[in-house]
């Protein structure tokens, strides 16, 4: 007995067998990397997924609705592989050296020269009976997914961040094996292997979906494995509770599991959505389980969201930091930074703004940190937060604009600010600095 | 039979190169759907595969020789019927010649 996956070619209904879906699937995924650099990619594979339907067909009658794993075999090895034709020999517009621009890009097979000799099987002449380089192409598209290892930082059973948890993944090496030659190099170096952890904890982005700590282990992700595993989790679960028969707690159990799951499937939906260029285009194969690849540009995107909340958290630091120096004077002299506070104002009033400065401040700020956050790997569309951001700057300028020219006490304020500003900076002893 | 391999992958190159060209010619005539271009080039020594034709389909649109447009079938979705732009033409000229010119060439040189 088989499993039957349904998919959608072209905006064709079409029943394959899984092995025969894992093929397709797995050659479908070799043209779009073969075409990553292609412009036209999506429109091309597209075209190629309706040329195999139209193959399929010829297999398929009212008597049988399946497309077996021989079929869609036989189906891949006429389609050949697919050509990635890099965009250098695009610019052969001029005709001349057409020949010679395409000619040179063909290191790998392009045409299956059908030679006259049928005993000539060379390393690339399967003509229309394919066997050398169709069975070539079938073995490369077998063999892909190859999840590479990517670094993470793994927040179960992290002490401080999960870096030393991620590199152990990475490495597969026992994270106290890490955590070691961490403490080891925190005495050598005199504490600059700190800065170092605090580096990659802000530029490694967190292993967050289940895919993702997959490819921090470098394991290849499946989700087909991880239902099996929930499955045969829940089975020894239910053993297991039947012999103690403690309903409440077994209830309480299943509930959490239930949520887990749920938000497990939450979390890969959001990321087919946002990621398979499946997802992105109507009438793509629906994978039904199938892992999607992290690509580079994801990950560059993860690292530059944690790059970018690196810099927001240092700029949010000094504003604390200036802040609290601020309060501090308040305090200590009773006026702010040496200007005296307007006559019958109390103290507490002027902490109270204090604080709503420092509020519109950080506001703004605290969005971009989360607008950063989200895009490393959040589920919030991050633009969302991006645009509360600029909103909340507009707003602060606008009000202190507003301040500026309409209260003379905030005038008065502010060109205080601005005389200290110039002696702190012109005397040397900068305070913020 | 070795010499004959020697022989095919010399000019694996050359064919590859040449397929725009006859690419070109077959959808010079009327308008043709992909599995005709197949059908034409399958047999002779420029046989060749989907996976090879539509990205080189694409490039040449994009370099605005080639253009397609939808037509309805009675079996399945409307397909691309693939024809010569009035760039490609030129640009067939072009390569008519000095495809005439590299024969010349060749059937010159030696005895």
């Amino acid at each position: 007995m088989q499993k039957v996956i349904t998919v959608s070619l072209n905006g064709i209904a079409y029943q394959l067998d899984e092995n025969a879906y894992a093929q397709l699937h797995a050659y479908l995924d070799a043209a779009a990397r073969a075409l990553a650099a292609n412009p036209d990619s999506s429109e091309i594979v597209a075209d190629l997924e309706q040329a195999i339907a139209e193959k399929c067909t010829r297999f398929l009658s009212p008597h049988k609705n399946v497309v077996k794993a021989a079929e869609i075999e036989q189906v891949l090895r006429e389609m050949g592989p697919v050509d990635g034709e890099d965009a250098a020999s695009g610019g052969s517009a001029t005709g001349n050296d057409a020949a010679a621009g395409a000619g040179s890009s063909a290191a790998d097979e392009g045409i299956p020269g059908a030679t006259g000799d049928p005993g000539a099987a060379g390393p690339r002449t399967p003509g229309d009976s394919g066997t050398g380089g169709g069975a070539a192409a079938s073995d490369r598209a077998a063999g892909v997914a190859p999840s590479g290892r990517r670094l993470y930082q793994i927040s179960e059973g992290a002490i401080l961040s999960g870096v030393c948890t991620g590199l152990a993944a990475y490495f597969a090496i026992d994270v106290i094996i890490v955590r070691a030659i961490f403490v080891a190099l925190l005495f050598l170096t005199g504490g600059i292997a700190l800065l170092g952890y605090v580096i990659l904890m802000f530029i490694v982005p967190y292993a967050s979906t289940s895919e993702e700590h997959a490819a921090a282990r470098g394991l290849p992700f499946n989700a087909r494995i991880l239902v099996e595993g929930a499955k045969q989790k829940y089975a020894q679960f239910r053993q297991g509770a039947e012999w103690q028969g403690t309903r409440a707690e077994w209830r309480s159990e299943w509930r959490r599991m239930r949520a887990e799951w749920r938000a497990q499937r939450r979390r890969l939906r959001n990321e087919w959505r946002a990621n398979s260029r499946f997802g992105s285009r109507p009438g793509g194969v629906a994978p039904p389980g199938a892992a999607v690849p992290i690509t580079a540009g994801r990950y560059a995107a993860h690292v530059i969201g944690g790059s970018v909340i690196a810099v927001l958290s240092l700029v949010f630091a000094l504003i604390s930091i200036a802040w609290l120096f601020v309060l501090l004077s308040l305090l200590t002299t009773g006026a702010v930074l040496g200007f005296a506070l307007p006559f019958g104002v109390p103290l507490w009033v002027t902490i109270l703004i204090l604080v709503l400065l420092y509020q519109l401040i950080a506001w703004p700020i605290g969005s971009m940190r989360r607008a950063a956050y989200y895009s490393m790997g959040g589920y919030h569309p991050g633009w969302v937060e991006a645009w509360n951001g600029i909103f909340a700057v507009a707003l602060a300028v606008g009000v202190i604009w507003y301040g500026y020219h309409h209260v003379p006490e905030l005038r008065a304020f502010f060109d205080h600010l601005t005389r200290w500003w110039h002696e702190a900076t012109g005397t040397g002893s900068g305070a913020f600095t | 039979m070795s010499e004959a391999v020697a022989v095919d992958s010399k000019f694996s190159p050359i064919r590859k190169g040449l397929l725009e060209f006859l690419v070109l010619k077959i959808v010079s005539g009327t308008t043709v759907y992909v599995p005709d271009i197949l059908k034409r080039l399958a047999g002779t020594e420029f046989a060749t595969q989907e996976g090879t034709l539509y990205p080189l389909l694409s490039r040449l649109r994009r370099e605005g020789l080639v253009d397609y447009q939808w037509q309805e079938s009675e079996s399945g979705p409307p397909r691309k019927y693939y024809r010569l732009t009035p760039t490609g033409k030129t640009h067939l000229l072009a390569l008519d010649e000095y495809w005439a010119l590299i024969n010349a060439t060749v059937s010159s040189l030696g005895s």
